[in-house]
């Protein structure tokens, strides 16, 4: 009798084989969820609300977010695979793949009387040595585009069909390439993604500029500026009525107007100082200038600088004003009291797009852009959210390939190759444990068999046929999901992240290993354990 | 002549929780009826302008459309029927085209059984949802065709909402922009996972740059296109991790949008329960840190709650003499809030006058008194045909209008400042209609306007407070789907019968008195709360703690709200609770 049933007899207790059973059902249960996701040829999931909206996805961290999971070992797995997702931008579907596969492995040994403390102790010592087979077959190499194109099409291609995600990979790695700078981490906060529901989703671009969602508010401002300067400045230019000039602080209603005269003097000043710039740089040429504020702009400052010939955009969103200067150069300017030539930036062209209710200000042909905007458009919002959480995920995975240093062959290739070195290596550890590196060498082998699975061939007979090319030719050797046949991914231009799979090894040995040493559930003061 | 003359002065306002959900649907229902009985009423000097909650944008089909200007954010779960994009902005046409030439699955839920109301909604609105809810529920609503005429009074029959309604989107008659709903999906809004109930959740969740994008994209859209924006009103739950998510949207606004007003609303629904129990310290931990983060980075800040108090044990709510509502159902309680709420703001949006959120909040504001306690009458009593002077005599005593901002009934009414609006008393009862030569009853007889009625009597009530007053004539459309919970003794204006009338009808429109004041009341109320959890030893709730706020912000927070609740002392309490501050 559990102590716990003495405190609260309405606690609910599952013991040892019991506990096992409800974890591992639980972890099969999701992995059952997730499998047919796997690889370029899963099975796009499309869940539609009760309301009729439609959300459109592949992506194993999107699913494990919209599912409303109440089992707790589910969820503990979910949040893990989740958060390998955050950590490296890939690998969800996998990672809960293999926990649940280790699971039944290791139920396998474990009905036959095995402790489950022994399968562990299997666990890590197969983990160690999978990461010295890792760290063996990683390919290191100058992250050149072609092989960045390789890695993005790689994860874009199992995430939208392939005539996009080619469109999509090329977009992603010239963006990344574009913000890069020499040894500095990159900052995938500079490429901004702007959705537009307009045309379809082929048309999604790199735009080497900002697009910024909102325009100018004056009808006279040109919709279209050739050759520009742009002053980005976090200046107020509206007239608020400040705490001081508010109602009934004043004497008379004479010396109220002439307090608000004064106060709108001083925003007129700040407008002239613009203008004067503008005159200054301009000259008589017919150069366009621009003003992006981060602050309100009211409409007599607008008016007042529209007589001018300036663009004056209001309210730019704060992360946008990095961005801008990034972009375009310049600096962004907190006061206009010594604003000059040098703080200004330079765009080629700038034009304005009206859709609907919104307005989009594109400013384009920037002489150095360190700073770009991915556009993605769609016909509809379910497109948009799935190209956009694809674009993330490419960018994520062009970002792991630069900073690694180096890639892991793709298709289920490094999965073969470890299993076949824990098999060859089982003898080296002692005891029983080595119960638990073979059990982690047959559940690694569930990737290359679901890769298979999805594209519609018998996972055993690819299985099989994979493991005999690998032994005779020593290569790599992973599936090739066209003809279910051998083939050496390398050659076909397929990799993975390497920190991804690192991750992958780690996240699944330890959480495999913690269920499986639960050997007490108890849940109390809430409704059920069945899951 | 700088000034914003006839310009509207937007605000945008945020609803933050399910009850602020709750008492916002009630909100712009009332709005709603407001626009919809527009042409109804004749000329009005003190107008209400719509415009000021109200943006005007058009879809991608060209339709003209008039929604508020709002971002509300709740969780996953809350929504029911309503799609979260709305259906305003909807494509015409089914659009399921999917990106992918593989295989796909469909997971389809099924839809929500809707109530009897949504039914008739959307077959008013000609939205052939039958089949489920894939087509757009209704047609856009443009701001001057008098919309959806006649036909709504079918509805008028009046529906037992009571029992079908679960949450708040249940009752919501508005259509909202694509912009608008907001929702949280890492927390679940009812189920015993994920819930969002420490304050740290709340505010580790805009920490998240994924929402904390989205919340700027969101004011971003609202905000860029006003002209003169005059501020935020900000509707809050109190009780749960939401108080954590509006500490920080305050703060962002505070940071963002200097030299605007922020008005925070925090609201609280009816707490009913019997021993104390975890929950409670959470609730009361929430509602602390709540207050003292609102009330810190906006300009005005006030509890909204039918509860009779906020502290551990509650007390029982508020009774309103003519109306019975069961205390029970979110639905009946928000409305009272909301119906309050569309009075008390009532002064900053009005057609004529220069007056804001910031000179509000002003008024209030001196020596730090930035909480302000709300009181309200709904219905405001007045006998049918009777005169402002004479309604305002039988209250010589005692105020009108019950508190709802649970700090308790204060010995006398006397404050610091405060605001009072009274709406809907039609012009020719504003003052003493005495025969000419016949002695006046009172002073107030005597006045020669309503204004002059209402001020005097406030000046008689709490002399050396300042007092400002507004009487605005349109009174408080009650439409459906409003709760019809008021006393039979109410005609269909709103006002009191002598006697139980032969067919009771159902009530259209009542006169509501409100009243923001910066009351003493505030000193005990705030200062129990500080004394409730200064006494226990919070650190056994580790789990609100590990949510994301320090022990030691904890203790900050708690002197803070000890500061605070200095502030409203009078000097008659200074010397009674002396030794209270020794203990500290």
């Amino acid at each position: 009798m559990s102590a716990v049933k003495a405190l609260n007899p309405k606690a609910e207790v599952a013991r040892a084989q019991a506990a096992l059973a409800v974890n591992i059902s639980a972890a099969r249960g999701l992995q059952d969820v997730l499998r047919t996701n796997l690889g370029p040829k899963g099975t796009m999931k499309m869940l539609v609300s009760g309301a009729g909206e439609i959300k459109l996805t592949k992506d194993g961290n999107v699913l494990l977010h919209e599912m409303q999971i109440q089992h707790p070992t589910a969820s503990l797995i979910a949040k893990v695979a989740t958060a390998q997702d955050d950590i490296t931008g890939d690998g969800t579907t996998s990672n809960v793949l293999i926990i649940g596969e280790l699971l039944k492995q290791a139920d396998l040994y474990i009905s036959e009387g095995l402790h489950p403390r022994i399968v562990t102790e299997g666990f890590e010592a197969a983990k160690e040595k999978a990461l010295e087979v890792l760290e063996k077959v990683k390919v290191t190499k100058e992250m050149d585009r072609e092989t960045l194109v390789d890695v993005a099409r790689t994860s874009l291609r199992t995430k939208v069909h392939a005539e996009l995600a080619d469109i999509l990979t090329e977009a992603v790695v010239d963006a990344v390439l574009a913000i890069r700078k020499p040894d500095e981490p990159i900052d995938l906060y500079m490429v901004e993604i702007m959705e537009m529901k307009h045309k379809s989703e082929t048309e999604t671009a790199l735009i080497r500029g900002l697009v910024l969602d909102h325009g100018a508010r004056h009808p006279d401002m040109k919709k279209r500026v050739e050759d520009a300067y742009i002053l980005t400045c976090n200046v107020s230019l509206e007239y608020e009525k400040t705490e001081v000039s508010s109602g009934f602080f004043y004497k008379s209603a004479e010396e109220r107007e002439k307090l608000v005269k004064a106060e709108r003097k001083f925003i007129e000043d700040r407008v002239n100082k613009i203008i004067d710039l503008k005159k200054r740089v301009c000259g008589d040429s017919n150069k366009g200038f621009i003003v992006i504020n981060q602050k309100g702009i009211d409409p007599f400052s607008l008016d007042a600088l529209a007589k001018e010939g300036i663009v004056a955009l209001r309210r730019a969103k704060r992360r946008n004003m990095e961005r801008l200067t990034l972009a375009c150069g310049g600096m962004a300017m907190n006061s206009v009291d010594d604003i000059n030539a040098d703080c200004l930036g330079h765009a080629g062209l700038v034009y304005e797009y009206v859709l609907g209710e919104e307005k989009f200000t594109f400013i384009e042909k920037c002489d150095n852009p360190r700073s770009v905007t991915l556009l993605i458009r769609g016909p509809n919002k379910h497109t948009l959210m799935q190209i956009k959480d694809a674009v993330r995920d490419g960018l994520r995975a062009v970002k792991n390939a630069i900073e690694d240093g180096c890639v892991v062959p793709g298709a289920g290739a490094l999965e073969v190759a470890i299993a076949d070195a824990l098999v060859k290596h089982k003898p080296n550890v002692k005891g029983r444990a080595q119960f638990g590196v073979q059990a982690f060498a047959d559940a690694l082998l569930i990737i290359p068999k679901v890769l298979a699975q999805n594209s519609g061939y018998d996972p055993q007979e690819t299985l099989v046929k994979v493991l005999a090319e690998y032994a005779e030719s020593g290569q790599l050797i992973g599936v090739d999901l066209n003809t279910g046949e051998p083939m050496v991914p390398a050659a076909a231009g397929i990799w993975d992240n390497y920190n991804v799979k690192k991750q992958l090894l780690h996240s699944c040995t330890v959480i495999a290993s913690n269920i499986l040493l639960v050997d007490e559930i108890m849940r109390a003061g809430m409704s059920s354990l069945k899951g | 002549m700088f000034e914003a003359g006839g310009v509207p002065r937007a605000a945008l306002t945020l609803q933050l929780g399910s009850y602020a959900g709750f008492v916002g649907a009630h909100w712009w229902n009332l709005q709603d009826a407001a626009l919809r009985c527009e042409s109804e009423v004749q000329e009005q000097e003190r107008k209400i302008c719509p415009d000021v909650l109200y943006r005007a944008g058009r879809t991608l089909s060209r339709q003209e459309t008039y929604t508020p200007r709002l971002i509300l954010m709740d969780l996953k779960g809350s929504l029911n029927s309503l799609k979260q994009e709305g259906c305003l902005y909807g494509d015409t046409k089914i659009d399921t085209s999917v990106a992918w030439q593989g295989n796909l699955m469909t997971h389809q839920e099924d839809p929500p059984a809707k109530n009897l109301f949504l039914q008739d909604l959307s077959k008013l609105e000609g939205g052939m949802s039958s089949d489920g809810g894939f087509s757009p529920r209704a047609l856009p609503l443009s701001k001057d065709v008098s919309q959806l005429p006649t036909q709504l009074h079918v509805s008028q029959k009046g529906h037992q909402l009571e029992g079908s309604v679960r949450v708040w989107s249940d009752y919501l008659r508005v259509r909202l922009h694509p912009r608008s709903i907001f929702m949280i999906h890492q927390y679940n809004d009812d189920g015993e996972s994920s819930q969002l109930e420490a304050f740290g959740q709340g505010e580790s969740l805009l920490h998240d740059p994924t929402y904390l994008e989205e919340l700027e994209d969101r004011l971003h859209f609202y905000v860029e296109e006003c002209d003169y924006l005059q501020g935020f009103q900000i509707l809050c739950d109190l009780n749960n991790g939401f108080s954590g998510v509006g500490a920080k949207v305050t703060e962002l606004l505070h940071d963002e949008y200097s030299g605007r007003g922020i008005l925070t609303w925090g609201l609280t629904p009816v707490i009913h329960n019997v021993g104390v129990s975890w929950k409670d310290f959470y609730r009361l931990m929430n509602t602390v840190l709540g207050i003292v983060h609102l009330s810190s980075h906006s300009s005005l800040f006030c509890p909204l709650s039918l509860n009779g108090s906020l502290g551990l044990k509650p007390e029982a709510p508020v009774t309103l003499p003519y109306v019975h509502y069961d205390a029970s159902l979110n639905y009946h309680s928000s409305a009272i809030l909301a119906t309050a709420l569309d009075t008390l703001s009532a002064p900053y949006r009005l057609h004529s006058s220069q007056f804001s959120m910031v000179q509000l909040a002003d008024a209030f504001n001196s020596s730090g008194r930035k909480v302000v306690a709300a009181g309200t009458a709904v219905p405001f009593p007045m006998a049918y045909g009777q005169s402002l002077p004479d309604a305002l005599c039988s209250y010589q005593l005692a105020v009108p209008w019950t508190p709802l901002s649970s700090c308790g009934e204060q010995k006398d009414s006397c404050c610091f400042a405060q605001s009072v609006v009274l709406r809907g008393i039609g012009k020719e009862n504003h003052i003493s209609n005495l025969p000419p030569g016949s002695q006046p009853k009172s002073a107030l007889h005597v006045c020669e306007t309503g204004e002059e009625v209402l001020g005097s009597y406030l000046h008689a009530r709490c002399p050396g407070t300042f007092s400002t007053s507004y009487l605005i004539q349109g009174p408080c459309k009650v439409l459906p789907p409003y709760p019809q919970f008021f006393s039979a003794l109410l005609n269909k204006q709103g006002f009191l019968l002598d006697k139980l009338p032969s067919c009771s009808t159902a009530v259209e429109s009542i006169p509501v008195l409100t009243a923001l004041q910066s009351s003493p009341a505030l000193y005990s109320a705030l200062y129990r709360l500080y004394k409730e959890l200064h006494q226990v030893d919070v650190r056994r709730w580790a789990s609100f703690f590990s949510a994301g706020i320090e022990l030691y912000d904890f203790q900050e927070a708690l002197h803070e709200l000890r500061t605070l609740s200095q502030c409203y002392k009078t000097s008659s309490e200074l010397d009674e609770s002396e030794d209270e501050a020794d203990t500290d």
